[in-house]
This record gives structure tokens, C-alpha cells and sequence, in this order.
């Protein structure tokens, strides 16, 4: 008999033994689900992170599985089945189901638009009026960015070609920004101005919330899915509330998750926990929807006719999920 | 004639496969949109004038990358042809240039050459360059040693060696790499209007990718971006066979 047959009994009793071995089984049974994340991992992204690992999502019946992709992609994935829930713009949900996209808005995440002008101290414009002429950096004609500037422009009387507009679709507009290439540039209020002031800049924001309110980032679902199980939704908004609530009331919590899901965000672990406490401040602290900014969106995005009106305000939210206690 | 037919012919045949795939699978428009729907959409958005004003940017981009691109890369090509000092100098860097994504580089490249037509020129000239200078340098090296030895015994210059034998011998070859070029001009000007434009066809798909959730305009601009690449690679043949003498 050849050595190699000699081996097979005993190769066949590991891989025996190694099946055989007791492997831990969850007491109940958790649903699994997707949950796609635009951009890329971050430590914005905590209370996902937190709710994975203190085990919210578990608690909610939930094997939750976190995906990173592009926003246009999430929005359409979701629509179409292919991952049960998202994190989106508010006015990109109006967007893609004006264009016929059947996703809903079904819990805040930011309280406050997130997006803002940034520029040196001193530079910012204090009313979007005084905007004429000045140099902007955007990542183009699309997303929260896009919206945010043309909806400021709007309050102040102008249109785009009162302002020289540079796209970078890298979302470089920060390189752009200490280069001179522009005057200001749009950013997340919780990310980029630490990342310019980390570079010696002083920075000064414009915001959009006073002038031309929009709602922020939330999460988003299928028609098919909410129709077919409210219920999950439900318990799947609940877990992000909790996790919200917890990082709010200790931020270390919520760095150490993201810390865990991500090693890299740990090696500056100071400016992870600037920008994690800059984000709180933003986040809706309940989930609920905010009807009357949803309006004002609305109303703007119309105006500027990114939609066209023909899908009514309150087809783009489901209220009855967001906001449970 | 015939060959008309035939394109004609592979094209229906293309129409109604992606057809009857989005009617199989009942797949939305938003994921794929059915070829009809990309059509309508297609004349609206030429009625508008919306798909020339993005096509006429592209369009530029494109033959002036080409342009660029080729012209260095048959120079540097021939130089690298005809001496191993230069090409044992210089490889190590053309090849680490190839290397390098375009993709990450792009931002950087726009932000130095500060973000206009210049910098979308070159990024696109980058990838261009790449299999013209190759080609061009390996049809140098193929020119047939004994009319070599004839243009030296009958006393032509280096550069008349050079023009009358070398170039002319290694036309097919240059053309390859040409007909490969011509295909990365418009991934090159795709590529470098995502590192920063307002205008182009690589814009326009962002816009109706991320901004109006807009998928059949986004099959528009794709199409448009291919017609243009069948279009400029038809061209090169057509000048190839001009140029070359062909058995």
C-alpha cells in the first residue's frame, strides 16, 4: 500500500474531528441582513460598528452584515432587494424616487444638514448673497454637496454662474483649498474643517440649516421590504437610536467600536475622537423625522428642479418607523 | 457593402439579446434599462442639446490626448528603438509610469497642472502613451538588417536611415499600438474629467449616475463614449490601410 493511502484514514478522522467539533449556535436564531454604508469606512460610521458588536442588532433579532458602496449603487441595491437597508442623503432619496427609485427615508441620523462652506477664516461670506464671484471646490453636479451649494446660492439670489464652480470628483477640494486654487470649498462641517485646521488652517463654515434648511443622511428601505416587514425595520431603526444614544453619552464607545471594526482609524486616535464629537453634535438623538424641514427640502430641491414634483413629499418618508421609542 | 450589412446585422442581433435579457429577468430600469429606453432617452437628450455640449468637450479632450500622447510616444519610441543607452535609461521610468494607476494619480496631476483642458490633456496623453512608444519601438528594431546594411553601404545619414527605412518598415507595427491608443484616448479623457471637470461625457455619467439617478442617461453617455471609440479606431484602419502595404 503507497505511504499516501496510508495517510488517508488519518486525514479523513481530522477532517472528522475538526466538523465534528461543537460550534457555537446563537440561542436564537438572527435574521440575516445587509446594511450598505456610502463612502468608506470611518469612524462616523460608529453607531453601525457599536450596534454590531455590543450586540443591538441582536437584541433586535439581527445578523446585520455592513457593506461599503457608492451612493448611487446603495440607493438602487436597496430598491432592488439586494441588501435590506442603507444610509443615504435625504435629498437624494427625493432624487431617485422622483426618478422612479422605490426607496423611503425611514430614520434620521443627522439632525443638522451635514454640509457647509468652508473657507479661511475671515473669507467665509456671513449671507449666501455675498457669494457672487467667489471661487468654489465641489465634488460635481451631484450628492449633499451639490444640493447644499445650489440651495445656499438660492437663498441668496443667485444662480450658478454668479460663482466660478471647480469640480473635484476625488473629493480633493481640500488639497484645492490650501493649493489657492478656490476660495471655499463644500465639506462635511464634522470632517474637513479639523483636516484643514490639522494643516494650519483657521477655518470659517457657512451653513445651510438657518438659511435653507434640508433634512440630513438617515436610513432608507425598499417599498417591498417595508411593506412585506415594518416590523424589522422597526427593530433595525430602534438599534441604531440605542446606538446613538450611547455614543452621545460616552464618544470613547463608539471610537472603540469603530476602532475594533477598523484598526487604521485608531492610529490618530485624538482626531478620530475630534471628528466623532464634532459628528455627535449632529445626530438626530431619536430618529424622527423632521416633517417641516422635509417640506423645506422639498420646496428647494423643486425650485432648483432637481425634482419635478410628481412624487409628493410624503411618499419619499415612512414617519411610522422613524422616531420609535 | 456587405461589410455594412454585417455591423448592421451584429448590432440588431446585440439590441435583442440586451432585449430580451431585461425582459427574462424583469429587471428594472433603474439596474438596466431595456434598449428602447435608452433610445428615447437618447433623443431627448440630443433634442436638448445636452449630449453634444458633454460629446464636443469629450471630443476635444480625446484628439488632443491623442495627439499628444502618440507624437511623444513615437519621438520617445524611436529613440528607444534605435539606442539601448536610452532605452535602458529611460524604461525603468516608462514602465513605472504604466505601472502607477492613472486613477490615483489623476487628482494630483489636475490640482499641479491646475485643473483645466491642460491637465485633462495630459492625464489623458499618460495613458496613450504607453503601447504607442512600445509599438514604436519594437517596429523600429524589426526593419530588415540587410536593407540596414544596404542604406550604410549606399551612405545614408542616421536620419535618413531613420525616415526612408526605419519609420516606414515599422508602420504596421505603429499602427498596433494606434489602434490600441486610440481606445485608451477615451478611457484616458473619461478618466481625467473624474479627476476634475464641469463638462465631458465622464461628467455626464456622474451627473446621471449620482445626481439625477438617471440610469438610462448614463447608457447614453456610454454608448456615446463607445461610438466615439469605434468611430476613431475605424479611422486608424482606414489611414493604416492608406499608409501600409498589405499581401
Amino acid at each position: 500500500m503507497s505511504p499516501r493511502l496510508l495517510l488517508l484514514p488519518l486525514i479523513a478522522a481530522l477532517l472528522v474531528g475538526c466538523t465534528a467539533a461543537p460550534s457555537p449556535t446563537p440561542s436564537v436564531s438572527l435574521r440575516q441582513v445587509t446594511l450598505l454604508l456610502g463612502f468608506r469606512p470611518d469612524v462616523q460610521f460608529a453607531p453601525f460598528y457599536l450596534a454590531q458588536q455590543a450586540g443591538y442588532f441582536a437584541d433586535a433579532g439581527l445578523d446585520v452584515t455592513i457593506e461599503f458602496k457608492d451612493g448611487a449603487d446603495l440607493m438602487r441595491l436597496v430598491a432592488d432587494g439586494r441588501a435590506e437597508f442603507g444610509v443615504a442623503d435625504a435629498t437624494d432619496v427625493m432624487i431617485s424616487r422622483t426618478a422612479g427609485i422605490p426607496v423611503k427615508y425611514i430614520s434620521t441620523l443627522y439632525d443638522h444638514f451635514p454640509v457647509a462652506l468652508i473657507g479661511p477664516s475671515g473669507k467665509v461670506p456671513a449671507y449666501p448673497g455675498e457669494l457672487a464671484g467667489v471661487r468654489i471646490g465641489t465634488p460635481g453636479e451631484f450628492g449633499s454637496s451639490w444640493h447644499a451649494l445650489r440651495a445656499l446660492l438660492d437663498a441668496g439670489g443667485l444662480a450658478v454662474g454668479d460663482v466660478t464652480i471647480r469640480e473635484y470628483p476625488q473629493f480633493n477640494q481640500v488639497g484645492g483649498l490650501l493649493n489657492g486654487d478656490v476660495d471655499l470649498i463644500t465639506g462635511f462641517r464634522n470632517n474637513e474643517p479639523l483636516r484643514l485646521e490639522a494643516q494650519g488652517m483657521s477655518v470659517d463654515l457657512l451653513t445651510v440649516d438657518e438659511i435653507a434648511p434640508l433634512p440630513g443622511p438617515g436610513l432608507i428601505v425598499a417599498d417591498g421590504l417595508l411593506a412585506s416587514d415594518a416590523a424589522m425595520a422597526t427593530e433595525f431603526a430602534r438599534a441604531i437610536v440605542r446606538a446613538l444614544k450611547a455614543i452621545a453619552a460616552n464618544p470613547e464607545t463608539g471610537l472603540d467600536a469603530a476602532v475594533a471594526a477598523v484598526p487604521a482609524i485608531g492610529e490618530d486616535r485624538a482626531t478620530a475622537l475630534a471628528v466623532l464629537d464634532a459628528t455627535v453634535e449632529l445626530w438626530s438623538q431619536d430618529g424622527a423625522i423632521d416633517q417641516a424641514v422635509w417640506t423645506s427640502g422639498y420646496a428647494t430641491l423643486l425650485r432648483l428642479s432637481f425634482i419635478d414634483g410628481s412624487v409628493p413629499v410624503d411618499e419619499m418618508t415612512s414617519p411610522a418607523i422613524a422616531g420609535t421609542p | 457593402m456587405r461589410r455594412l450589412a454585417t455591423a448592421l446585422l451584429s448590432l440588431a442581433a446585440f439590441l435583442l439579446a440586451w432585449k430580451v435579457l431585461t425582459f427574462v429577468t424583469g429587471t428594472p430600469d433603474y439596474i438596466l434599462p431595456a434598449p428602447e429606453v435608452v433610445g428615447e432617452r437618447a433623443v431627448r437628450a440630443i433634442g436638448s442639446g445636452l449630449l453634444w455640449e458633454h460629446t464636443a468637450v469629450t471630443l476635444s479632450e480625446i484628439l488632443l490626448g491623442l495627439a499628444v500622447g502618440a507624437a511623444s510616444a513615437i519621438a520617445v519610441g524611436t529613440a528607444l528603438g534605435k539606442s539601448l543607452v536610452i532605452e535602458r535609461v529611460l524604461s525603468p521610468y516608462i514602465v513605472a509610469a504604466q505601472s502607477v494607476p492613472v486613477l490615483a494619480l489623476a487628482p494630483l496631476l489636475d490640482i499641479w497642472f491646475g485643473g483645466g483642458l491642460l491637465a485633462r490633456v495630459l492625464i489623458c496623453a499618460l495613458i496613450v502613451f504607453f503601447p504607442i512608444a512600445i509599438a514604436t519601438m519594437v517596429g523600429i528594431r524589426s526593419a530588415d538588417l540587410l536593407l540596414v546594411e544596404l542604406f550604410r553601404s549606399l551612405g545614408a545619414t542616421r536620419a535618413q536611415r531613420t525616415t526612408r527605412l526605419e519609420i516606414p518598415s515599422a508602420l504596421p507595427v505603429i499602427f498596433g499600438g494606434l489602434r490600441v491608443g486610440v481606445t485608451l484616448a477615451v478611457i484616458g479623457a473619461v478618466v481625467a474629467e473624474w479627476a476634475g471637470a464641469s463638462s465631458g461625457l465622464g461628467v455626464l455619467i456622474n451627473i446621471a449616475n449620482q445626481g439625477l439617478f438617471d440610469t438610462p442617461l448614463m447608457f447614453v453617455a456610454l454608448a456615446t463614449l463607445a461610438v466615439i471609440g469605434i468611430g476613431l479606431h475605424g479611422l486608424v484602419v482606414s489611414v493604416e490601410r492608406r499608409l501600409t502595404v498589405h499581401p
